[in-house]
């Protein structure tokens, strides 16, 4: 008899979320997998049972069964040992499969009892199967062939209406008379019949990407009306190939026929709360011969001195500054791909006598950047659109694909600057922001700021860092070190990144794709932390938890398995306790089991400067003697 | 704590106001020989301690003893205070505890 599935196991599977798998008189639970692809070093599947298919997760103990085939895609198997997951957050339900076996090797389809769904279920699995190790190469090519010419006649017939209509010497002038031009500022998603006028102040680079979904490339660009509003549109795959050599860098453009949904906050580089996506069916076309009064690049300068607070958030920042120094390029490997990359450092100083280093990337290196390395005894001002700000020497600054660097921009800030720069900045000694910046800078506890507050002003703020995240210093004791949590992580010892342990031994890294015979083990707890004012909890990350432990994980591990009599592991945490620093921390809010929790992070320790202390308190008493007068 | 004789935290100028009374200050150390050092007071005047001076002294000294008269003082106690020490914060201190709040100190 052919081998097939257990009728209703899905239910059974779900309704039997702790399977007992040392008790014997276990029901029998055979499977189908379906959909087998991988996810890092997992495989995931849909189990079927012919009725109902549910997500499933195999350990990544089982990943050799599947590389060897043992288990295949559409092939039986007998579930042994899992467990049912809810996500809270979602209404699907996953299980994690950490013990089966093969049954039976890929049947010829997805078994299918409830006969109804066949049609409209068998086309998506079988692009699906792309992805899964183990597919039917022949099925693909064939279903990809007889799909592929609609898709095409489709997107020619659109871009044929619109090279007619460019074709057409007046389509432009024309779109104009006949359709209102909107001001980017009026759309929003409910809005159908729009016509805008932009300049394209940005443009990406053509991306590709590959996803649960498949393959696909996808580029982006920055529109910027005349009023000085600004969208970003996006297009995919078709729209993208169409769109991608009708825009250009600062050229206008009539455009409609896009749709807009809400910006995704984190990613999001221009102020508007939508963003826009263009598909191959939305109409661009390009102002010709117009008088154009659409601004240039729109910038929001954030000056040097202010930098600290973007420190490795995902918002990207512009900036103005006086070319201090230009260096040589240099070429930097990079992690993922070892690719060579070259890059270049530039030095720029603002009125607030700060300077920071910017690191060019790519073709801003070598093009532009060697431009500015010959002018840069002429200390140019420069402008930079979109960059990303790191922690790398207390602040560093950073391009990235689509960052635009403008030398001597014609602007009321770079005239101003430059005037400054002439008349004072030439003369004037300026520091690094990141020397400033780094907890370990020579005073200690001294941070460039006067943020100082008490662990109430943070916990009886509930809405702190609900947009963003905000940063403190405040100085506490620590007063409870939890001797049972998970107070580390197993670590990459190149990138630091979490690695599993790999079958026969050793540790696989994710971000490497490589394994290593050790790991290093990497902090990450909780403390409490008490001042006069109250207690809170702070996560804490491995250079911090060291300098609070006073030992690195490693060694911590070590005292904590020695055990005996005088448990040095308890000694040590005892040894933190209770004594005192200055923390920075960042507050931010975190979604957990769909309630909003402050999450207060350590992002700098440093022990206490005793006679710098007293100087903030005298202050204190200072002002506070002056505001009761 | 032994409050039976308190001392009072002293800078150069309040000296003068508790001549015969008992009186701790910290100096920064100009010279001493057997039985007496100079310093300079947290406000920067010059104060002579009588008495005698452990063997070896620090850049800082702290003595406790009574006021002889408004620039000099006859210690009983003397500490050495190490050599990096933040005077203006101490001549802080003695003003607050002599003015604002004097109650809080005995």
């Amino acid at each position: 008899m052919q081998p097939s599935v257990t009728p209703d196991a899905i239910s059974a599977v779900l309704s039997n979320p702790s399977f007992d798998s040392s008790s014997s008189d276990r029901p029998e639970i055979v499977v189908q997998v379906v959909d087998l692809r991988p996810i890092g070093n997992r495989y995931k599947f849909d189990a079927n049972d012919g009725k109902m298919k549910v997500q499933a997760i195999f350990t990544p103990s089982l990943t050799p069964e599947i590389i060897s085939g043992n288990i295949q895609n559409l092939g039986l198997i007998r579930l042994q040992d899992f467990t049912v997951n809810d996500i809270s957050t979602k209404s699907t339900k996953y299980f994690l499969v950490t013990k089966c076996e093969a049954v039976a090797s890929a049947l010829d389809s997805e078994i299918n009892l409830g006969s109804q769904r066949e049609e409209e279920a068998s086309e998506p699995k079988k692009q699906k199967l792309d992805h899964s190790p183990v597919n039917d190469a022949k099925t693909n090519v064939s279903t990809g062939i007889t799909l592929k010419p609609k898709q095409e006649f489709v997107s020619k017939s659109a871009s044929q209406i619109i090279n007619e209509q460019r074709g057409n010497a007046a389509p432009a002038a024309r779109m104009a008379m006949t359709r209102r031009v909107h001001p980017l500022v009026s759309l929003n998603p409910y809005q159908g019949n729009w016509t805008i006028k932009v300049r394209v102040t940005n443009k990406g680079l053509m991306r590709n990407y590959r996803n649960a979904k498949g393959e696909g490339c996808v580029f982006n660009v920055e529109l910027t009306d005349e009023e000085g509003t600004q969208i970003q549109a996006t297009m995919f795959n078709d729209a993208a190939r169409k769109f991608f050599d009708i825009f250009h860098l600062g050229k206008v453009y009539y455009i409609s026929r896009g749709s807009l949904k809400l910006a995704n906050k984190q990613f999001k580089t221009v102020q508007n709360d939508y963003e826009m996506t263009l598909n191959e069916n939305s109409e661009v076309e390009e102002a010709g011969s117009e008088e154009m009064f659409i601004p240039e690049t729109k910038f929001n300068f954030v000056p040097i001195e202010e930098l600290g607070m973007y420190v490795n958030q995902k918002e990207l920042i512009d900036l103005i500054g006086v070319v201090q120094s230009v260096s040589p390029t240099m070429s930097i490997r990079r992690r993922t791909d070892n690719e060579m990359i070259p890059k270049r450092d530039i030095t720029l100083a603002d009125e607030s006598n700060k300077t920071v280093v910017v690191s060019l990337w790519n073709d801003l290196a070598t093009g532009i950047g060697q431009e500015l390395l010959d002018m840069a005894d002429m200390s140019p001002v420069i402008a930079i659109k979109s960059l990303k700000v790191g922690d790398f020497q207390g602040v560093s600054l950073s391009t990235i694909s689509r960052s635009n660097v403008m030398i001597n921009p014609e602007s009321p800030e770079a005239k101003k600057l430059k005037s400054w720069y002439d008349s004072e900045g030439k003369v004037t000694s300026m520091s690094s922001i990141g020397s400033m910046m780094s907890p370990l800078a020579k005073n200690g506890s001294r941070s460039m700021y006067t943020d100082r507050v008490f662990l109430s002003h943070i916990t009886s703020n509930p809405s702190l860092g609900e947009d963003k995240p905000v940063f403190f210093s405040t100085r506490g004791y620590i007063s409870f070190i939890k001797p049972d949590q998970t107070m580390w992580y197993q670590a990459c010892k190149t990138c630091n990144k979490k690695v599993t342990e790999a079958m026969d031994s050793g540790y696989w890294c994710e971000g490497c794709q490589k394994k290593d015979e050790e790991c290093s083990l990497r902090y990450i707890m909780v403390v409490k932390v008490s001042d006069s004012t109250g207690e809170t909890w702070l996560s804490s990350f491995n250079d911090e938890a060291e300098k609070i432990i006073g030992c690195s994980a490693d060694e911590l591990n070590k005292l904590r398995s020695e055990g005996g009599e005088v448990n040095e592991f308890q000694t040590k945490l005892k040894e933190a306790t209770w004594s005192s620093h200055v923390f920075r921390v960042s507050v931010t809010q975190n979604e957990y089991n769909g309630e909003k929790r402050q999450r207060v992070t350590v992002k700098g320790v440093a022990p206490l400067d005793f006679a710098a202390e007293t100087r903030l308190l005298l202050e204190d008493i200072s002002k506070k003697n002056k505001a009761s007068h | 704590m032994d409050t039976s004789s308190p001392s009072v935290f002293v800078n150069g100028a309040l000296l003068r106001r508790f001549v015969g009374q008992k009186v701790r200050t910290v100096i920064q150390v100009m010279g001493s020989d057997m039985g007496s050092v100079v310093g300079k007071s947290t406000d920067d005047l010059q104060i002579f301690v009588r008495g005698s001076p452990p063997p070896s002294l620090t850049t800082y000294l702290e003595v406790i003893g009574i006021a002889d008269s408004e620039n000099s003082i006859r210690a009983e106690v003397w500490t050495n205070f190490g050599d990096s020490f933040d005077a203006l914060n101490y001549n802080e201190l003695c003003k607050l505890a002599n003015g604002e709040f004097k109650h809080l100190f005995i």
